[in-house]
């Protein structure tokens, strides 16, 4: 998912009004710190020294980039060691480790003007703390760390405690709308959701408050209507082309009401909440002469003829850094890679990393739907043009040819409708007509279309990591036997945490002439020879929401 | 002997009619035991509420994937095959095989084994990416040693394992919340 100088002049047609959202010059080898966090996030833990260390990552890293954060292995995010090691080697970054929470405030209090207090019971108050920390250059502290930040000269400017007491959180954040929204950031939001209650891991809080960003965890559920109300008007007050940062919250709504509200004001997702680092990610640039080259294993104008069998082809999306990349067997079997093609503006170092790191077997395609996660369906029609040229060129620069897309707007998660109308299809070709082809879906789908030589093609199954993989094997045959014309093309979605060693077992198992090609080549043998129906969303197709 | 023969004729009469009904106990509401059975893909839970009536036999089926909640029922008849409409099938649901509700799936039930096994074979049309097939059911509900479990074996014409799901009878009280 979710990319120096020469190609900053690329960059900077695509990139978004935020200031700090362009790529700048990359410094020359200079210090950092590093601090290492363990995984305990509960709010009665380890959250409040946490967040007070996020809000001053975000603080030290306005200027240069300083601070930034190892999560231990099992954090959703496994790449903050692999591109700490890239950041050292390649960037020539060299780390000294922070090792508590006063030497990180020693190395950076001048970077802070006071502490904002939030109240550990209204967790909601941490939202509004760290829209204040970025407005007014604050920390954000409990009660019981005051006498820590204290210790450094640091002075209250606001203070939580007693005034969200018995408030819903539609009035606590209509408060913090009276008092800060005027002043935050418009071309981004944070929508700081994910886990509430006991635990909350607000990792993508120092981007927030580095850019000055309204933080929210507002629901985007029509059950919950002051709620939608309230989000409905910051999202109709952003700039054209925001994104919106972080990710829905738990509990409150859905991944798919909250994509498909922000969608359909033309906006975009960044996500997640927990993705850490930005503040100091977005300050690199790609090494001087560093060029995206895709592992094409076709040429882009090649035409093959699709033989008597049965093609498989794998696709990870779920944004790379929280995929598969890191564990074992990737690149003995061919694998596409949906990238986020915002990470050109907000972790290029990132980008180059996967890049370099890419075995032959691995393969970049563009997602998710347009320049950052949105909800075709639901996109306006006026609107739809300009994001896709900036997926497009976004895409060109990356050197990807294949775009994924993913409208679950009207799906129960990874399940149920998962179709594109048959007008999102056209925009999509008349946007897209250098592309190979586009894939569609997150699990199964059943969009199908193949205009000249670019084929459309669903998933015809996803890949739960906890399915028994004999069970999967045994999914697999099944499709492969009620499909009986050849060549049937038989697209796999696989869920992020699956590794592909356990993907080489189950290909074993297929009986038949099968056999598993890299997407691009996938998508030209898709073109040869349609043996898959053409279909769209039927409006008589069930719907899990059904809107706004 | 007038009254031997009328015996004798009842029971020869009534035998055939005992081989046709399923065994009573097969009545109620029934837990997919998820640990020892085919793991569910696309579900979570699995409640089977079994109530026959005469020839016909209601299986309803109560699901659930997270907080959506789903039910859906099969009244089948073993007296003779029947055409039943929109008919469920415990789908592999992150497999892109869709149901075809408009169309009817074929259906041949048959009480068995004294009235143990109740056997269920069906044709059902579906929609796949190459377009519209069926698929071949065959599922026995075979009532177990005491009543109190139930085993559904299912057979596709198109899958080469067997699927084995187990379920627990729900005591009457329990069933009722």
């Amino acid at each position: 998912m979710k990319r120096f100088i020469l190609i900053l002049a690329l960059i900077l047609p695509v990139a978004v009004s935020s200031r700090a959202a362009e790529p700048t010059v990359m410094p020359p080898a200079h210090e950092a710190y590093v601090m290492h966090f363990d995984g305990d996030w509960r709010v009665a833990g380890g959250l409040p020294e946490k967040a007070l260390l996020i809000s001053l990552q975000g603080l030290a890293n306005r200027a240069a980039p300083q601070f930034y954060v190892i999560h231990p292995k099992d954090f959703q995010w496994e790449i903050t060691l692999p591109l700490y090691e890239y950041y050292e080697h390649k960037y020539g970054v060299h780390f000294t480790e922070l090792k508590t929470a006063n030497a990180a405030l020693t190395q950076f209090k001048s970077a802070v003007k006071g502490y904002v207090v939030w109240d550990k019971t209204v967790t909601t108050s941490l939202n509004v703390a760290f829209t204040i920390a970025g407005l007014e250059d604050a920390v954000v502290v409990t009660a019981d760390l005051i006498p820590l930040v204290e210790q450094y000269g640091l002075k209250p400017i606001d203070d939580l405690r007693g005034r969200y007491t018995g408030q819903t959180d539609a009035q606590i954040y209509q408060d913090a709308v009276n008092r800060y929204w005027a002043r935050c950031n418009k071309d981004a939001v944070m929508m700081m959701g994910g886990p509430r209650g006991p635990v909350m891991v607000p990792g993508m809080a120092d981007w927030g408050v580095r850019e000055k960003m309204f933080f929210h965890d507002l629901a985007a559920n029509p059950e919950i209507p002051a709620e939608l109300a309230l989000e409905k008007r910051l999202l109709s007050e952003l700039n054209p082309g925001a994104t919106i940062f972080g990710w829905h919250p738990y509990g409150k709504d859905t991944e798919e009401m909250h994509t498909t509200l922000i969608s359909s004001h033309g906006l975009k997702m960044e996500g997640l909440h927990n993705l850490p680092n930005l503040s100091f990610n977005c300050q690199f640039t790609f090494t001087p002469g560093f060029k995206f080259t895709n592992h094409a294993h076709v040429a882009l104008d090649a035409k093959l003829e699709a033989q008597d069998k049965i093609y498989l082809s794998f696709v990870q999306s779920d944004s790379i850094g929280i995929g598969v990349w890191t564990k074992p067997g990737r690149g003995q079997l061919p694998f596409a890679w949906q990238v986020t093609m915002n990470w050109t503006k907000f972790s290029p170092a990132a980008l180059e990393y996967f890049h370099e790191s890419a075995t032959p077997n691995d393969y970049f395609i563009g997602g998710l739907s347009g320049p950052g996660y949105m909800y075709p369906n639901h996109i306006p029609a006026d609107k739809f043009p300009l994001l896709m040229k900036q997926a497009n060129e976004l895409m060109s620069m990356l050197d990807e040819h294949v775009l994924e897309i993913m409208d679950n707007s009207a799906a129960d998660g990874n399940l149920g409708n998962a179709d594109l109308t048959k007008e999102t299809v056209d925009r999509y070709y008349k946007a897209f007509p250098s592309v190979i082809g586009f894939i569609n879906g997150y699990g199964p789908a059943r969009t199908r279309d193949l205009r000249g030589t670019q084929p459309l093609i669903s998933y015809d199954y996803y890949i739960d990591p906890r399915r028994p993989r004999e069970e999967v094997a045994a999914d697999l045959e099944e499709l492969i036997a009620l499909n009986t014309k050849r060549p049937y093309f038989l697209l796999v979605h696989v869920r992020e945490s699956n590794d592909v060693n356990s993907l080489i077992t189950i290909v074993k198992q297929l009986t038949g002439p099968t056999e598993v090609v890299p997407l691009d080549v996938f998508l030209k043998l898709a073109a040869s020879k349609q043996t898959y129906t053409t279909r769209y969303q039927d409006p008589a197709d069930p719907k899990h929401f059904k809107g706004f | 002997m007038k009254r031997t023969l009328l015996k004798l004729l009842l029971v020869t009469w009534l035998l055939p009619l005992a081989a046709m009904a399923g065994d009573p106990a097969f009545n109620g509401r029934w837990r997919l035991d998820v640990a020892r059975s085919t793991a569910l893909d696309g579900w979570s839970t699995l409640d089977l509420v079994i109530q026959t009536d005469g020839s016909k036999v209601s299986l309803l089926h109560d699901l659930t994937w997270h907080a959506t909640k789903a039910t859906a029922t099969n009244v089948i008849d073993t007296a003779a095959p029947a055409e039943v409409g929109n008919f469920f099938r415990l789908d592999q649901r992150h497999m892109a095989v869709y149901a075809r509700p408009k169309e009817a799936a074929h259906v041949v039930a048959t009480w068995i084994d004294g009235g143990r096994t109740l056997r269920v074979e069906a044709q059902v049309p579906v929609e796949t990416s190459q377009g519209n097939t069926t698929m071949r059911l065959y599922d026995e509900y075979r009532l177990l040693e005491g009543g109190g479990e139930l085993v559904l074996i299912e057979l596709h014409s198109t899958r080469s394992r067997p699927l084995v799901y187990r379920f627990t009878k729900v005591p009457a009280e329990a069933a009722k919340k």
